[in-house]
């Protein structure tokens, strides 16, 4: 590497202090947000869940499996997945109107099919499972968290599943990354080049060791998105323990061990 | 009941007792009222235990979240800077919406706000207007050029009967603790300035508090009705007091009919569940500050 | 009692036989709930795995399943019921039925009149004999001596007493009225 011996020169990397701002946390490291869960809170649906990870706070409530509405012949043999994700006029800094956008049905389509490989489908016959997702304030990564809270109500509901789906979401600005990104550093580019601008969220099985569900957007090399994807994972075990934790005392509250037989 | 048909049925199984709330819930609310209580053990004039969380909505000016038993309802307020209408330059607007999302009881569909949903905002709108919590001239900034717009959401996020006693709660404890900015206009150029830093609270005038009841078999008076008490209900009603004993709103959409006596026992009940609910807003507002 | 969580692997298929609650992967057992392990043996060679949540939970009407339902309307070709409880658990969502004409008893058949058998509001034990089609609902049948009304009101709103397989009577104004009467069996009350 070539040194500029015209300057008077510095430490080799130093970074600016804007980007520890928001709660200190560090770039280029899998620091997911602390995380809040439980589950059972709503007592009219089958199941839910609600999740808080920094300032980002949302809950799901998994009614079912009813009768299906609409019925085709595939709905006879297999039960049908039915997601509707929703922000809070109030949930953004920007006041949101009340009519679904089109952004809402994107993450609604999204959350549908990062769940449904991981819900044993067959075992429902000819009905439905709805899943609703509120977003009751939106602190960024919200899709992650809503994958991983729908998975959680999903679970709490006594669905069966082949896992858990967890989700975490990376934001790629040039060389550096941040994990579970805020709002504001979701939206937020500090590095001047364009390259490898861009978000990413994986919905991921962790005993599976499967994904289900990749949403990118903006521009990445190959590698990144690779190196990206692999951040990602890290993230999802991260949250694994408190996920199990919540469903271990949602389990202990909905029924006493059956009796030794 | 389904036990007279099997010929010794004498002790009363738990899971007897689900089937026959299952089977002919109208029959069991009854075996209870009759007894004068509730399934859930209470009084017939007993409320649900009350709990209030106020300022948990960061991106919120001012947002409040109030649990009457199971029935959550969450009301975030966003205030915006508009133009005061022509005919009344000088005062701002409030605009209160309820929803009843999908997500709160699979009895309500995605999609717009069904009847009940519409009804509740009406109900809230016609509480604002006649209280007037807010004068809606503290919201003008500059006559006939700038004011405050409040958008007062309220959403249901578990329905257990009773959205309307919950949504008022949680829209005058949101107002409570609503923040605005400060904001100054510019004489010259006629632009908005604003300060973040600079806050302050809303003028609260009044504190009208909802009650509402169900009327069962033409005659039995219960308050606080939940999901499935209001399903057999035979007619509803809503009494709106602030603490100065005055009477907002009387709503009672239909119906059998009620005695006058017993509707002063509905004022009464109202006026006495004012008094514990000002008391609960003026606690937790309080616990706040002194937290901070 | 263990407690499992989600896709725990539990044993292998040569070790058990797979019940409720489990699925199987490259030949071992997991659980596809969170909930306790329960092992049974049932006189076979392996014994049975499970993995339960509540003490109970059949969550939908399957073939065989004996059900109880109140019956909606009735016209000539058959009535319509809501699903209430599958077995002894109660279904949080309701679920419709029909139950044909020719499915009302095992006997005559031909005789069957459907008003004669159920009216709205009567609560019927009835048994899933298919999951229907597109079109059509839950089918049930009540052809058993054990199957039919087990409650049921009087025109003058009494709750009547079954004194035959085929009427019930009312206490206060002791007209007789027609119904396809099951003979009740007392764990479906306790159980």
């Amino acid at each position: 590497m070539p040194t500029d011996t015209k300057r008077v020169r510095g430490p080799e990397v130093s970074q600016s202090p804007s980007l520890f701002l928001p709660d200190g946390r560090q770039r280029d490291q899998v620091d997911v947000r602390p995380v809040f869960v439980r589950c059972g809170l709503v007592s009219q649906a089958k199941g839910s869940a609600y999740i808080e990870a920094g300032n980002t706070k949302l809950m799901c409530c998994v009614y079912g499996p009813k009768e299906t509405e609409r019925k085709d012949e595939t709905d006879m043999k297999c039960g049908r997945l039915t997601t509707d994700m929703r922000f809070a006029p109030f949930s953004c800094p920007e006041r949101g109107s009340w009519i679904q956008g089109s952004q809402d049905k994107d993450f609604s389509l999204m959350l549908q099919e990062s769940l449904q490989p991981a819900v044993c489908l067959h075992k429902y016959p000819r009905s439905q499972i709805e899943v609703n997702v509120m977003v009751l304030e939106n602190s960024g990564s919200v899709l992650a968290h809503a994958v991983t809270c729908a998975s959680l109500a999903l679970a709490d509901a006594g669905i069966e599943m082949y896992d858990l789906v967890l989700g975490c979401s990376i934001r790629q600005d040039g060389a550096s990354y941040v994990v579970d990104p805020t709002y504001t550093e979701q939206n937020s580019c500090s590095s001047v080049s364009s390259e490898n601008q861009g978000g990413l969220t994986v919905a991921f099985l962790p005993s599976l060791n499967q994904i289900s569900g990749l949403q990118s957007d903006g521009e990445m090399t190959e590698e990144t998105l690779t190196a990206g994807v692999r951040t990602c994972i890290e993230g999802c075990y991260k949250l694994y323990p408190v996920v199990q934790q919540a469903l271990t005392k949602a389990v202990r509250r909905a029924a006493l061990p059956p009796p030794e037989s | 009941m389904i036990g007279s048909v099997c010929v010794t049925q004498s002790p009363v199984s738990p899971s007897f007792l689900l089937h026959f709330r299952t089977a002919e819930p109208l029959e069991y609310h009854r075996s209870f009222l009759k007894e004068n209580c509730r399934p859930d053990g209470r009084e017939l004039s007993e409320f649900r235990t009350t709990t209030l969380n106020i300022g948990s909505i960061s991106t919120a000016d001012g947002s409040a979240l109030v649990k009457v038993g199971n029935t959550t309802v969450i009301c975030g307020i966003k205030a915006e800077l508009a133009n005061p209408t022509v005919e009344a330059p000088g005062k701002g607007y409030i605009v209160p919406n309820v929803d009843l999302p999908p997500l709160c009881s699979s009895r309500f569909r995605p999609g717009p706000p069904g009847e009940q949903a519409q009804a509740a905002s009406q109900f809230i709108a016609d509480v604002i207007e006649s209280s007037e919590v807010i004068q809606t001239e503290d919201l003008c900034i500059e006559r006939g050029k700038l004011c405050w717009v409040l958008y007062c959401d309220m959403m249901c996020l578990d329905y257990d009967g009773n959205v309307l006693d919950a949504c008022v709660v949680a829209l005058l404890a949101a107002l409570k603790n609503t923040q605005l900015p400060e904001v100054t206009v510019n004489t010259e150029t006629c632009t908005p300035g604003v300060t973040l830093e600079k806050r302050h609270g809303l003028r609260i005038n009044k504190h009208p508090v909802a009650t509402s009841f169900c009327i069962f078999d033409d005659s039995i008076l219960i308050v606080d009705p939940t999901a499935e008490e209001e399903s057999l209900a035979t007619a509803q009603l809503t009494v709106v007091t602030d603490e100065e004993d005055r009477l907002y709103s009387l709503h009672k959409p239909g119906g059998t009919s009620l005695s006058g006596q017993k509707l002063q026992e509905c004022i009464s009940r109202a006026t006495a569940r004012q008094r514990e609910i000002q008391k609960l807003i003026n606690k937790v507002i309080h616990s706040v500050k002194t937290a901070q | 009692m263990s407690q499992i969580m989600l896709c725990d692997k539990l044993c292998s298929v040569e070790d058990c036989i797979p019940g409720t609650g489990v699925y199987l992967r490259h030949g071992y057992i997991y659980s596809s709930l969170a909930g306790y392990v329960l092992r049974k043996n049932e006189g076979e060679e392996l014994p049975v795995i499970s993995v339960v949540r509540e003490t109970e939970t059949q969550l939908l009407p399957d073939v065989g399943a004996i059900v109880t339902c109140k019956v909606t309307s009735i016209n000539p070709r058959f009535a319509k019921v809501h699903i209430l409880y599958v077995g002894s658990t109660p279904l949080k969502d309701r679920f419709r039925g029909t139950i044909r004409k020719e499915d009302v008893r095992a006997t005559e058949k031909d005789k069957v009149e459907t008003y004669k058998s159920f009216r709205p509001g009567d609560i019927v034990l009835a048994k899933v004999i298919s999951l229907g089609d597109v079109q059509s609902n839950y089918l049930l049948t009540t052809a058993e001596n054990e199957l039919g009304v087990v409650v049921a009101h009087s025109e003058a709103g009494a709750q009547m007493v079954p004194i035959s397989w085929c009427e019930m009577q009312c206490p206060r104004t002791h007209t007789k009225e027609f119904r396809k009467v099951a003979r009740v069996q007392p764990e479906y009350l306790q159980a």
